[in-house]
């Protein structure tokens, strides 16, 4: 076939320029938007479709040493309302029959609505009512007339929707209509809430998260940097209906989440302390109060209770008062807690022996070439005590002729060395380091106060740990609540260990002591009420009288009680801190009357609780039980 | 090829105009095709990937109720609601025994089978868990 067959020259000439016109055509308009108009389309585009969209990461959960959750993160839903969206939806609608029917299945579904989230429908409709709000009118931008009312376009509806609730609200369905309706004008906001199931268990070590996203105190603070994650982001592109074209996501990077960690609060130790805290509070009223249980071995803490306290998800109610964690905040007069210390170290110095015995019935005695009067004790002595009634009876007069012994410059360096006048380094919030003075600026009757627990100052963690001393054969530990690091997939990612402060007493020297505390809970002592027959408790009972307007107040009382057990192979290590207990019917606030009887109930729980063995089993010697990994 | 005259000069032109625009057009169709795939691969994968985001959402969610539900607090308020009479243990009601238990139950329940022949009147232990009814 040849060319001439097909048509006529003019025709082909004109057929082949109408082509190539229009393929120039085509390519030009090309070139116009691909390279002329470039700029101005791509900004639309972008304006209109481009969005950077952030990846908010999980904050990581708080486990107890058993692994039960104490915060967690979920999603939190608020439900908003855009109530100018039904009427430009309805207008929109172009033929009266779909107008209609459209009103009306909306209509339905508000009603079915407000069914589901359990409010009036009268509530529901008003809410969806369009309104105008007004602003000042160089403000009013939104619309072409600039008379200070614009709409609004945003109304909460209702806050904390699960996800449960969520997914039957958005599976509604019309009777006799196959798919779930949407609701003009109806919105969700989905973000990521902090929640604690156990509400106000462990409130003051766990802290918060605020309503912005911001630690308060505590695990939540200390362990943002593990627990918060990294959040991500991502470019995309969006149709007219708002939906991503995954197509067309650009660049992303994907959230990290946050790790977990966990720690060495037992949930069931902590319950257990708290429930006597309760009870302890019930009975004597204290302004305030702090149980501390820990391991007397690794000093990890197990428990941590305080009065007052709060819940953890009501954080916004809650007085700051309330948050403060007292246990490492709030300085205390130590009382007889703090003889174990004059006594421990003339013991390590080998100063004194059991055996030494002291006049208690003295009133004072000559120290540095001064007469010094001693404080009374409560009781008179018909004997010279020896170093294990001194502590037993808690005497005042004894245990300062062994300050006096021991000194004040060596009294100061052993008081230090348990840990006082210095922050123990709990991780978590604000410390006090406590008050101990420097001898040269003690006066002359210190050497009499001190060494029984006046003229200084300290923290309840401050005492414990300084018990923590003997139960762990002569050792200052740190106070430490994190045992691991986990990452997200469970994996230990750090591992706490124990961590020693210093070594303060030779082994010999604290197990001495240990025994001597011990006889404090015997029938001889001021806490009998301590003692559990064959789990050789052993610890210091400590009342001292509360300084109110610069004088010591005789009503007002901190009674402490601070022990481990078994005094053997130590455990555990409770401290029980009663400031300001009133006992019912009247009465001192002694440690032996508010505080020993609930170191016992607590002891009594963790003896079953943390399987303790008893030490003088029925035919059992001493000498034969084996000893667990102290320094003895 | 040469080319001999406008007209079949025009001719071909036509011939490679329309070639041109099938083959433009079928690789278009391929390529609108292809961005189709495309598109509905992204979109499932980003279906896919909300799904997983969904049941993390619902199993944190779960996971909190779970451990609300467990908290030694709500515990007790049920031990209490549905009269359990669980009480805690406490080291004065144990009873701990120095000889081999499996020894001393055998013992015990010999007691009891024969006491009827030795002429001791024994009687089994009976355990009342506080709150249940004698």
């Amino acid at each position: 076939m040849t060319a001439r067959g097909f048509a006529k020259n003019l025709r082909l000439h004109l057929i082949a320029g109408a082509v190539v016109a229009s393929f120039a055509v085509v390519a030009y308009r090309l070139v116009e938007l691909h390279v002329l108009d470039r700029e101005h389309y791509l900004s639309q585009i972008q304006d209109a479709r481009h969005r950077v969209v952030a990846d908010p990461a999980r904050r990581g959960d708080i486990l107890d040493t058993r692994g039960d959750l104490l915060a967690t993160t979920r999603t939190d839903i608020t439900l908003a309302i855009d109530p100018w969206a039904l009427p430009e939806k309805i207008e929109a609608q172009k033929f009266a029959a779909r107008k209609a029917a459209f009103e009306n299945d909306q209509r339905a579904a508000r009603a079915a609505l407000a069914e589901l989230l359990g409010m009036p429908a009268g509530t529901l409709e008003a809410a969806f009512a369009p309104a105008w709000k007004t602003i000042p009118v160089p403000e009013d931008t939104e619309d072409e007339a600039p008379d200070g009312r614009v709409r609004v376009r945003y109304m909460k509806l209702l806050e904390g929707v699960t996800e449960e609730h969520f997914s039957r609200i958005q599976a509604l369905r019309l009777p006799g209509k196959k798919d779930p309706v949407r609701i003009a004008g109806l919105t969700h906001e989905r973000r990521f809430r902090r929640v604690y199931p156990h509400r106000d268990l462990a409130a003051h070590v766990l802290g918060y998260v605020n309503k912005e996203d911001v630690p308060s105190g505590g695990v939540e603070a200390y362990a943002d940097r593990y627990l918060k994650g990294l959040s991500g982001w991502r470019e995309i592109e969006r149709d007219g209906k708002r939906t991503e074209l995954a197509q067309f996501r650009q660049r992303e990077v994907p959230a990290d989440d946050g790790w977990s960690v966990v720690l060495s609060i037992d949930c069931a130790v902590q319950h257990i302390a708290e429930q006597e805290m309760n009870a302890l509070v019930a009975k004597f009223q204290p302004a305030k109060a702090t149980i501390i249980v820990s391991d007397a071995r690794t000093g990890f803490l197990l428990a941590l209770a305080n009065h007052p306290t709060f819940d953890l998800n009501e954080f916004g109610t809650t007085p700051l008062e309330k948050q403060r964690n007292i246990a490492a905040a709030d300085l205390i007069e130590p009382g007889s807690t703090f003889k174990i210390v004059a006594l421990a170290g003339a013991l390590n110095e080998g100063l004194v022996t059991t055996a030494s015995k002291f006049d208690c019935t003295l009133d004072s005695l000559v120290h540095n070439g001064k007469p010094r009067r001693f404080m009374r004790d409560d009781h008179r002595y018909d004997h010279p005590l020896n170093l294990s009634e001194v502590i037993s009876h808690s005497s005042n007069v004894g245990t300062a002729q062994v300050g006096m012994l021991l000194g004040e410059r060596r009294l100061y360096d052993y008081a230090r060395a348990f840990g006082y006048g210095e922050r123990s380094g709990y991780p978590l919030g604000r410390e006090e380091p406590g008050l101990l003075a420097d001898p040269a600026r003690w006066s002359g009757i210190d050497i009499t106060r001190i060494p029984a627990g006046y003229s200084i100052a300290a923290t309840p963690l401050q005492i414990h740990y300084g018990m923590g001393v003997i139960a762990s054969g002569g050792q200052l530990l740190r106070p430490q609540v994190i045992r691991q690091v986990l990452d997200t997939s469970g994996e230990p990612v750090y591992t706490f260990r124990p961590a020693v402060r210093r070594t303060v007493l030779a082994p010999a020297t604290a197990e001495t002591m240990a025994r001597m505390l011990q006889k404090v809970a015997s029938p001889d002592g001021t806490a009998k009420a301590a003692a559990i027959p064959g789990f050789e408790v052993a610890g210091k009972t400590g009342t001292a009288q509360k300084l109110i307007g610069g004088r010591y107040s005789p009503r007002n009382h901190v009674g402490s009680f601070v022990g481990f057990f078994p005094a053997s192979r130590p455990r555990v290590v409770i401290s029980v801190i009663v400031d300001d207990g009133h006992p019912p019917g009247g009465g001192t606030g002694y440690g032996a009357v508010v505080a020993v009887p609930s170191f016992r109930k607590v002891a009594e729980q963790l003896i079953q609780y943390l399987d303790v063995k008893p030490v003088t089993a029925p035919g059992v010697a001493l000498a034969a039980l084996p000893k667990e990994g102290v320094r003895r | 090829m040469k080319i001999r005259s406008t007209r079949a000069f025009a001719t071909q032109i036509v011939l490679g105009s329309l070639v041109a625009l099938g083959t433009g057009g079928s690789l278009g169709f391929a390529i609108v095709d292809l961005r189709r795939d495309i598109s509905v691969s992204a979109n499932t994968a980003r279906v896919l990937e909300q799904r997983i985001a969904e049941t993390e959402r619902r199993v944190a969610e779960i996971g909190g109720l779970v451990a609300a539900g467990q908290s030694p607090e709500v515990l007790e308020e049920r031990n209490q609601t549905l009269a359990l009479g669980l009480v805690p243990p406490v080291e004065t009601r144990v009873v701990r025994v120095g000889i081999s238990v499996t020894d001393r139950l055998a013992a015990n329940r010999k007691a009891e089978i024969f006491a009827a022949e030795t002429g001791q009147n024994l009687a089994p232990v009976r355990f009342n868990l506080g709150g249940a009814p004698r």
